[in-house]
C-alpha cells in the first residue's frame, strides 16, 4: 500500500512536469469521459494548485489492489466540475481553500504541502477533513446551501468522480447495465459478486 | 375536406393526449394530433443506454444547465445529464411566479409520460365523493362506479404491475404480477400492519411484469431503474411506446409535432368551435385546423393557457369561463415531508436488480373512524435500500478503509414520503400576463398559489406518522424532515377548468364538455374537481378514455 501510495505521489508530482505526466493524471489514457474534454491543460487549477488537489484526492482514495483516485482521472474530473458545473464563488473559496492547505503545511511543518512525506500529508488531510465534517454534520443544510469547504468539496468530487468512472462502478464496486430481473432479498454472496452495486435503486426515478 | 380539416384535434401528446389519439383513431376518426415540442419516436432516448461514466459531469447538471432549467432544478433530480433533454429551456418559456411555483414542463412528442412516476393508483369513491361529503369547493359530477370501467379498460391496456389487496379507499385494478418488497421492507410492513392497522402495499406501477399479446414492441421490465432516461424495452407506460403506435396503426393519425396551439377558433353563429390556431414553434408560420371535435390533453396549464388566451364576444373572459373559474382551484400534491431512518440487522441480505418502483401506504387518516383537524389525508412512498458511498461523505474512514468501506453494502436505510391532498382554493390561481410576451409573442402565465392552513397541519402528521412507524418498528436513528416545497413541485398539477354540475360554478360537466361549448373537451389534469392523494394519471388516462367513447356516440347521434 504505501509503495502503492509512494507511486501515485509520483505521478502528481509529475503534475510540475510535461503534458506527458499531466496527460496520465488526467485520465486520458483510461478514456475517462468527463475528462477527456479537458484535454492536457486543466482549466481552472494552475499546476501547484493540481498538484495539491491530486495529491489530496489520492489520499482520499489511494491505489490499492485496485486503482485510485489518480488512475481514473479524478484530478481533471475535479478541474472540469470547477470550471463547469460550480459558481464564481465556489471556486474562490476552493481555491481559498488549496491555499489554506498549503499555508498550513508550511506552518507547521514548514513544507509546501507536496514536499511533506505521505504521513504527514495524510495527518493534514484528515486533520482538515474530521473538523469539516463534524462542522458540516452539525448544519443538517441541504446539499445546495452547504458552501462546502475545500476538503469537504474535494471528497465529494473524488467520491464521485471515481465511483461514477468505469474502473470504480465495474473493478471496485459491481456493476450490471441490464439486470433482467430483480431479486429483492437474497444471501449476499449471491446478489452478484457481494459487493456494493455501483448504480442503486432510487438514484434515478 | 380540405387538407386542414380533421374529423378531431387532439392537442398535446402526453398521458391524456396519447390517449385520446388513440381512442379517436381506433374509432375510426381522422384525427389531426398537435404536439408544441419537436418529435420523439420509441426508442429516440438519446441517454437511455449510457453507464454511468458515459455521462459527462457524474451526471450532475453544470452552470450552464442550471440557467436554463432553475425550477427543473427544484426537484433535485430531472434536470440531471440523464434527463435533462425531456425538460423545457426555462429561459425561452418563462412564467410569472406571484408566489413560488413550480411548473416542471416536458415539451417534446410524448410529452412528461416518458418522464413520469409510473405510479398508477385508481381513486375511490371516498375521492369522488368528499367535496359533497366536506362541503367545499362544488361536487365532482360523476363517481367511482362511472370511471370503474373505464380504469379496467385502461390497466388491460398499458399494464399495471401490482398485487389485490381488497381496500375500499384504493380500488384494486387489472393487475400485472407485482413486484417484491424487499426484507426490510417486509419487515417495516409488520409493524404497520399490526401495531398500527395500515396497509403496506408493494407499489402499482406501469411497468410489463409480463408481456402484453396486443403490445408486441413493448417488452418487459429489466429492472434497470434508468426509466427516466425513456425505455429502450418499451416496459414501462409511455404515449411513445404505447398509444402513439396504436394510433398510428390505425393509419388514422396525423402527428405534427412543433405545433403550438395558442387558440381556440370560436364559431359564434353555431356555438361551437370550429378549430385551433397553431403557430410553428421551428418557422413561427401560423395555421388554421379544423375538426368536429376537439380534445384539449396539453397538461392543466397548458390547457388553461389555450382557453384562457381564446378570447372572443361571446368568450371576453376566456373560452367557457362563464362561471369564472378558468384558471382557478389549482392543486397538486404536497410532498416533501416524511421521515427516514437506518436499519440494523439483515446485513447478510441484498437485492440484485433495480426495481423501478417502491411501497405505498395508502391513505388512512380521516378514513373510517379516524378524524382529524384537516380534511383529506396523503398516502406514502418509500422504500428501504442498503447505503452506498455517497452516504460516506461525512464517515471518518479516508484512503483504503473508505474505499473499503464503499465496497462492503453499507446499512439498511428506509425512508417514505408523503403525497398529500391539496384542497380546491378558489384564489389558487393562474391567469395571464398580456403585459409579458414569450418568444413567440404569446402572453405568459402567472401563477399565484400556495400551501394553506389545511395543508400546513396535514404536513405535520405527515413528519410525525412516518416517524412514529419507523420508530415501532425498532429502526434507530429516526429523523423526520419538512421542507419547503412551492405548489406544483408534486408535479401533479390539477385544477383550473374543473368538472361540475352548475354552469355556473365549473367549466366542464360530467363527460369533460365544456359546458358552454360541448364539442371542446378538456381531459388531462385541468378537469380535476379534487385532488386525492393518490397519483393522478392513471385517472386522467381513464377520464380521457370515457369522454372519447361519449364523444364518438355524440357524433353518431348528430349532437356535436
Amino acid at each position: 500500500m504505501t509503495v502503492n501510495r509512494r507511486e501515485a505521489l509520483k505521478r502528481v508530482a509529475c503534475l510540475m512536469g510535461g503534458t506527458l505526466c499531466a496527460s496520465a493524471i488526467l485520465g486520458i489514457e483510461k478514456g475517462y469521459s468527463a475528462t477527456t474534454s479537458v484535454g492536457s491543460k486543466a482549466a481552472i487549477l494552475r499546476p501547484p494548485q493540481m498538484a495539491i488537489v491530486s495529491a489530496v484526492a489520492e489520499i482520499m482514495i489511494p491505489r490499492t489492489d485496485t486503482p485510485g483516485a489518480i488512475d481514473v482521472g479524478v484530478p481533471g474530473f475535479i478541474d472540469l466540475m470547477l470550471k463547469d458545473v460550480y459558481t464564481q464563488k465556489d471556486r474562490e473559496r476552493y481555491l481559498a481553500g488549496v491555499a489554506e492547505l498549503d499555508a498550513a503545511a508550511q506552518s507547521e511543518q514548514g513544507k509546501k504541502f507536496v514536499a511533506l512525506e505521505s504521513p504527514q500529508q495524510i495527518a493534514l488531510v484528515r486533520k482538515f477533513h474530521d473538523a469539516a465534517v463534524v462542522e458540516e454534520s452539525r448544519l443538517h443544510r441541504p446539499h445546495a446551501h452547504l458552501q462546502r469547504p475545500f476538503i469537504l468539496m474535494t471528497k465529494e468530487l473524488t467520491l464521485l468522480g471515481f465511483f461514477t468512472s468505469q474502473v470504480g462502478a465495474t473493478q471496485v464496486l459491481q456493476y450490471v447495465a441490464v439486470p433482467g430481473s430483480y431479486h429483492a432479498c437474497v444471501p449476499l454472496e449471491q446478489a452478484g459478486n457481494g459487493k456494493t452495486w455501483a448504480v442503486q435503486p432510487g438514484i434515478e426515478f | 375536406m380540405d387538407s386542414n380539416s380533421y374529423d378531431a384535434i387532439v392537442v398535446g401528446t402526453g398521458i391524456s393526449g396519447g390517449w385520446a389519439a388513440k381512442e379517436l383513431t381506433e374509432h375510426g376518426l381522422k384525427t389531426l394530433v398537435l404536439d408544441r415540442g419537436r418529435m420523439v419516436r420509441h426508442g429516440d432516448y438519446p441517454t437511455a443506454l449510457l453507464n454511468p461514466w458515459e455521462l459527462p459531469y457524474g451526471g450532475r447538471p453544470t452552470a450552464e444547465d442550471l440557467r436554463h432549467q432553475p425550477v427543473a432544478a427544484r426537484t433535485g433530480y430531472v434536470g440531471s445529464q440523464a434527463s435533462k433533454h425531456w425538460f423545457v429551456d426555462e429561459l425561452d418559456n418563462p412564467y410569472v411566479e406571484k408566489q413560488r411555483f413550480d411548473w416542471v414542463r416536458g415539451y417534446q412528442v410524448g410529452g412528461r409520460s416518458i418522464t413520469w412516476g409510473r405510479q398508477s393508483y385508481r381513486w375511490s369513491q371516498m375521492d369522488f365523493e368528499a367535496n359533497a361529503r366536506d362541503g367545499i369547493a362544488v361536487d365532482w359530477p360523476i363517481r367511482y362506479n362511472d370511471l370503474a370501467p373505464w380504469y379496467d379498460h385502461v390497466e388491460s391496456f398499458i399494464g399495471v404491475s401490482g398485487s389485490a389487496e381488497n381496500l375500499p379507499q384504493l380500488p384494486d385494478g387489472k393487475f400485472l404480477p407485482p413486484m417484491e418488497l424487499n426484507c426490510v421492507e417486509k419487515q417495516f410492513k409488520q409493524t404497520v400492519v399490526e401495531k398500527f392497522g395500515r396497509p403496506l402495499i408493494i407499489g402499482r406501477a406501469a411497468h410489463l411484469t409480463a408481456p402484453l399479446a396486443h403490445s408486441p414492441q413493448r417488452g418487459t421490465c429489466q429492472f434497470r431503474n434508468m426509466c427516466i432516461r425513456g425505455c429502450p424495452f418499451g416496459a414501462y407506460f409511455s404515449s411513445n411506446s404505447s398509444t402513439l403506435p396504436a394510433a398510428e396503426k390505425t393509419g388514422n393519425m396525423t402527428l405534427r409535432p412543433n405545433a403550438i396551439v395558442y387558440e381556440l377558433i370560436y364559431d359564434e353563429k353555431r356555438n361551437r368551435a370550429s378549430g385551433v390556431r397553431v403557430l410553428d414553434a421551428e418557422t413561427g408560420a401560423q395555421t388554421e385546423y379544423f375538426a368536429r371535435v376537439i380534445f384539449l390533453c396539453a397538461s392543466t396549464f397548458g390547457s388553461a393557457f389555450i382557453l384562457l388566451n381564446s378570447v372572443s364576444t361571446r368568450f371576453p373572459n376566456g373560452f367557457g369561463n362563464d362561471s369564472g373559474e378558468l384558471g382557478c382551484n389549482i392543486m397538486d400534491h404536497h410532498l416533501d415531508v416524511g421521515a427516514g431512518a437506518f436499519v440494523d440487522g439483515f446485513q447478510d441480505r441484498y437485492y440484485s436488480g433495480r426495481r423501478p418502483n417502491g411501497f405505498y401506504i395508502p391513505r388512512y387518516r380521516n378514513v373510517g373512524k379516524d378524524k382529524r383537524d384537516y380534511l383529506r389525508g396523503f398516502g406514502y412512498q418509500g422504500s428501504a435500500t442498503r447505503l452506498d458511498w455517497p452516504s460516506l461523505m461525512h464517515d471518518t474512514a479516508l484512503g483504503a478503509q473508505l474505499k473499503q468501506k464503499a465496497v462492503k453494502p453499507g446499512p439498511w436505510h428506509i425512508s417514505l414520503g408523503g403525497f398529500g391532498e391539496i384542497l380546491p382554493y378558489h384564489d389558487n390561481r393562474v391567469m395571464l400576463d398580456r403585459s409579458a410576451k414569450d418568444k413567440f409573442r404569446l402572453p405568459l402565465l402567472a401563477f399565484d398559489a400556495g400551501l394553506k392552513q389545511n395543508e400546513l397541519s396535514m404536513r405535520k402528521d405527515m413528519a410525525n406518522d412516518a416517524a412514529e412507524m419507523l420508530t415501532a418498528a425498532g429502526f434507530r436513528d429516526v429523523r423526520p424532515s419538512d421542507n419547503v416545497i412551492g405548489v406544483g413541485l408534486g408535479i401533479h398539477e390539477m385544477g383550473t377548468a374543473r368538472m361540475g354540475r352548475d354552469p355556473k360554478t365549473s367549466v366542464l360537466n360530467a363527460w369533460n364538455q365544456v359546458h358552454a361549448c360541448r364539442n371542446v373537451y378538456v381531459t388531462d389534469g385541468a378537469c380535476m374537481t379534487s385532488a386525492a392523494c393518490q397519483n393522478p394519471s392513471l385517472t386522467y388516462m381513464a377520464l380521457t378514455a370515457r369522454a372519447v367513447n361519449h364523444a364518438v356516440e355524440e357524433l353518431k347521434q348528430m349532437n356535436l
